[in-house]
C-alpha cells in the first residue's frame, strides 16, 4: 500500500485498450479510481461505450465503481462518411480474420446494473469542485465530455490537478489521416477547448504508444502467456487472454507493430509514474480545425518559430517512455485483480 | 385560450429587453423561465441586465438562470449594438431584489423541460450556446420542445443593409450548427425580416403617445439604441429579438420558406454566414423555416399593446 493514492477520473470511449486501462487503474496500488465516464468515440454509440464500462467493472468485481454516461455526439465532428470509416476498416479485417473478429469490439451484453443517474459532465464538474487540486482527469477518447465540463464550469480548469489527454501525434504518422490521431480528429473543437482552458495538460501522443520505438510497452502473446501462468485463477486475466489475442494480431498485421499498443493504460501511468516518461516543458499546443486534409492535427509551439500564436503554455507533451517499466507495472497491476 | 409556455434564452441587450417585456406583458404568453448567455455583453452583465429588466416589469417571480459564459468552442467576441454594459442608456432600471437561480442555465432549462406537462416554445435571442449545450447534454428532453423560434441568421434579402453575417450565429457557429442539426422545429427570424422592423420617427411618436411608465422607459432605451444603429448603418433601430417573440404570439407576422441552412466556419470574409439551400442542391432535407417577409405594422401594434396599462 502506498502512502497517497492518485485520485483519477477515467473518461473512455471503450475501445479495447480503454478496457485494459480501466482494469489497470482498478488493479493499481497507486490509484483511487473516483469513477469512469463514457464518451462517444471509436467503439460506437454512447450506450455501447457505457455498457462496456459497466461490464468491465463487473468483471473486476467492482459494481460499486461510479460509471456515468456522457456525450452522445461530438461538438462538431466530421462528415458521416468519414466518421463511419473505421467501420469499413473493420470489414477489411473481417476478410483476413473471419470468425475470430467476433472478439474485436463485440456488442456489449446487457450489463447487470445501470450507469448512475447523472451525466458524465456533471460527475466530472462535481467531483473536481468537491476536491480542489486533487483530481486528475485521464481522457482516453475524444475530449467531448471534458470540453463540455469546461464550457459549463470554466472554474474547474483551476481546480483540476491535471488533465491527461491521450491523443495527437508529432513524430509518428497519424492513424486517421497522415497528420491526425483519431481522438483529436473525432472532436477537434473539444480538444482545443481543453488545450486552451488553462488547466495543466499532459499530452500522450501516438509517438510514445503506437510506434515500434516503444515496442517494449506493447502487449504480446508472450505477455498473455506470462499473465496466465502467474495468475491461473484470475477471472480478469482469463478474460484478457481469451479476448485480446485478436487485438495483438490486428495491430501486428495491419499496423506492423510488435504487439497491441496500450495507449490508454499508458495515459493512466502518466499520472502515477511520470518518471517513466520524458516530457517537454509546458508548451502551447493547438489543433488544426479546417480543411479535411489536416483537420485534427496537433501543432506544438516549441519556441523556435518566428510567428507567435496566442494560447496558454500549459501542455507538456510526452516524448519518450520507458516501455519496459510501464509494461511490468501494467502486468503486476492486472495481476492483483481476482 | 391557454397561454403559450415560453422560455427565453437571451443576452440583454436592448432588444432582448423588449422581447422580455412583451413576453411578460402579452396575455398570449406565459413566460416560464429566462436563461442568460454571453453575447451582447459578458454573462455577468447579461444576467444582471435580465434581473433588472424583470424587476422593472414586476416579474421577479419568473426564475432567471445564468448559462454559458463563453461560446462552446471559441473565445467570446462581444456584440457592439448595445454599448459596453449591454444595456447602456437605461437610467430607470431598478436594482434587482431576487437572485438568479443557483443552477447552471442549461441544467435549469433541462429541469424546466423535464417537469413541463405541456410542450415549451424556446425563444433564443442571443448566441445559441446554451441551446447547443442542451442538445449535447440532454438529447432525451428535446421532445419536450414544441418549437424553437430564434433570432439569428442573414440571407441577403436586403443585401444593401445586411453584412454577410449575423452576430448571434457568428458568435457561436458551432452551437448554431448543433441546434440546426438537432431535428427540432426551428424558425429562423433573421436580419432579412428584423431589418424591416425599424423604430423611426413615426414609431417614436406612437410610443411617446402611450405615455405609461413602461412606455417612457422603452422610449429611452430605443432612443439610445436607434442612435447607435443610425450611426452604424444610417437606419432606425431594428427590433430583432422582439420580432422573434412576437412571431410566437402571431405566426402570421412573417412568411417563411423552408430550406436547409448550414453555417460557414472557414470563410475568410464570410465566417459565421448562414447559407440557405432552397432547392435541395446539396441533397439535404430542409432543417429550418426561414422568415422571408414581415408585416412590420402588425408587429408594432403588438408592441404598443404590450406597453399600455
Amino acid at each position: 500500500m502506498t502512502a497517497t493514492k492518485h485520485r483519477i477520473i477515467l473518461d473512455v470511449d471503450s475501445a479495447g485498450d480503454d478496457i485494459l486501462a480501466i482494469l489497470f487503474a482498478l488493479g493499481s496500488d497507486f490509484i483511487q479510481l473516483e469513477g469512469v465516464t463514457a464518451v462517444t468515440g471509436a467503439a460506437g454509440p454512447i450506450e455501447q461505450v457505457t455498457n462496456v464500462v459497466l461490464n468491465t467493472a463487473t468483471l473486476a468485481g467492482r459494481d460499486d465503481l461510479p460509471v456515468a454516461a456522457g456525450a452522445w455526439r461530438p461538438i462538431v465532428g466530421n462528415s458521416k462518411e468519414d466518421m463511419e470509416a473505421p467501420v469499413h476498416f473493420e470489414k477489411q479485417l473481417k476478410d483476413r480474420f473471419g470468425e475470430r473478429l467476433k472478439k474485436f469490439n463485440p456488442p456489449a451484453p446487457t450489463p447487470i446494473r445501470k450507469a448512475m443517474d447523472k451525466h458524465a459532465v456533471d460527475f466530472i464538474i462535481e467531483t473536481v469542485r468537491a476536491n480542489p487540486g486533487e483530481i486528475s482527469i485521464v481522457a482516453t477518447g475524444p475530449q467531448t465530455n471534458v470540453a463540455m465540463a469546461l464550457d459549463m464550469a470554466p472554474d474547474i480548469a483551476q481546480l483540476v490537478k491535471q488533465i491527461v489527454v491521450l491523443g495527437g501525434c508529432f513524430t509518428t504518422p497519424g492513424n486517421i489521416t497522415p497528420v491526425s490521431e483519431y481522438n483529436i480528429w473525432a472532436d477537434p473543437e473539444a480538444a482545443r477547448v481543453v488545450l486552451r482552458s488553462g488547466a495543466p495538460v499532459v499530452l500522450v501522443p501516438l509517438d510514445i504508444c503506437e510506434d515500434n520505438r516503444v515496442a517494449p510497452s506493447m502487449l504480446t502473446r508472450d505477455d498473455l502467456a506470462d499473465l496466465a501462468a502467474d495468475h491461473p485463477d484470475s477471472k480478469v486475466v482469463r478474460h484478457i487472454c481469451e479476448n485480446f489475442p485478436i487485438y495483438i494480431d490486428i495491430w501486428r498485421e495491419f499496423f506492423q507493430l510488435v504487439g497491441f499498443p496500450l495507449d490508454d493504460a499508458i495515459a493512466v501511468a502518466a499520472v502515477t509514474h511520470p518518471e517513466f516518461f520524458e516530457m517537454t516543458e509546458p508548451l502551447f499546443v493547438d489543433v488544426a480545425l479546417h480543411e479535411r486534409l489536416v483537420r485534427g492535427q496537433t501543432v506544438a509551439f516549441t519556441g523556435r518559430q518566428i510567428l507567435s500564436f496566442d494560447g496558454p503554455e500549459t501542455t507538456r507533451i510526452c516524448k519518450g517512455l520507458d516501455g519496459r517499466s510501464f509494461l511490468k507495472l501494467f502486468k503486476s497491476s492486472i495481476g492483483t485483480l481476482a | 385560450m391557454k397561454p403559450i409556455k415560453v422560455i427565453i434564452d437571451c443576452d440583454p441587450g436592448h432588444d432582448d429587453a423588449i422581447a422580455l417585456l412583451m413576453a411578460h406583458r402579452l396575455p398570449e404568453i406565459e413566460l416560464v423561465a429566462v436563461t442568460t448567455v454571453c453575447g451582447n455583453a459578458p454573462l455577468a452583465r447579461t444576467t444582471i441586465n435580465a434581473r433588472r429588466i424583470m424587476e422593472l416589469l414586476g416579474a421577479s417571480d419568473v426564475p432567471i438562470a445564468a448559462g454559458c459564459a463563453s461560446p462552446l468552442a471559441r473565445p467570446l467576441v462581444l456584440g457592439t449594438a448595445d454599448g459596453p454594459s449591454g444595456l447602456d442608456g437605461s437610467p430607470y432600471l431598478p436594482e434587482p431584489t431576487v437572485e438568479a437561480v443557483p443552477v447552471h442555465g442549461v441544467d435549469f432549462l433541462a429541469a424546466k423541460l423535464r417537469e413541463a406537462e405541456e410542450p415549451i416554445v424556446l425563444v433564443p435571442t442571443g448566441p445559441l450556446t446554451n441551446i447547443g449545450m442542451l442538445v449535447l447534454k440532454y438529447p432525451e428532453l428535446l421532445s419536450k420542445i414544441e418549437k424553437v423560434v430564434l433570432m439569428g441568421g442573414a440571407f441577403y434579402r436586403r443585401s444593401e443593409i445586411i453584412t454577410p453575417t449575423e452576430f448571434n450565429i457568428f458568435c457561436d457557429p458551432e452551437a448554431a450548427e448543433i441546434v440546426l442539426a438537432s431535428g427540432l422545429d426551428i424558425t429562423m427570424v433573421g436580419l432579412d425580416v428584423t431589418m424591416h422592423v425599424l423604430v423611426e420617427e413615426d414609431e417614436f411618436a406612437a410610443i411617446e403617445k402611450i405615455d405609461t411608465p413602461l412606455s417612457r422607459v422603452v422610449f429611452d432605451w430605443l432612443k439610445f439604441y436607434e442612435k447607435l444603429h443610425r450611426g452604424q448603418m444610417g437606419i432606425g433601430g431594428a427590433l430583432h429579438d422582439p420580432l422573434a417573440l412576437a412571431v410566437v404570439v402571431d405566426p402570421t407576422l412573417i412568411e417563411t420558406r423552408e430550406a436547409h441552412v448550414s453555417i460557414d466556419r472557414t470563410g475568410t470574409h464570410t465566417f459565421g454566414a448562414t447559407v440557405a439551400d432552397y432547392f435541395k442542391l446539396n441533397g439535404l432535407e430542409p432543417n429550418v423555416k426561414l422568415a422571408s417577409q414581415v408585416n412590420s405594422a402588425k408587429f408594432f401594434e403588438m408592441l404598443y399593446r404590450s406597453l399600455e396599462d
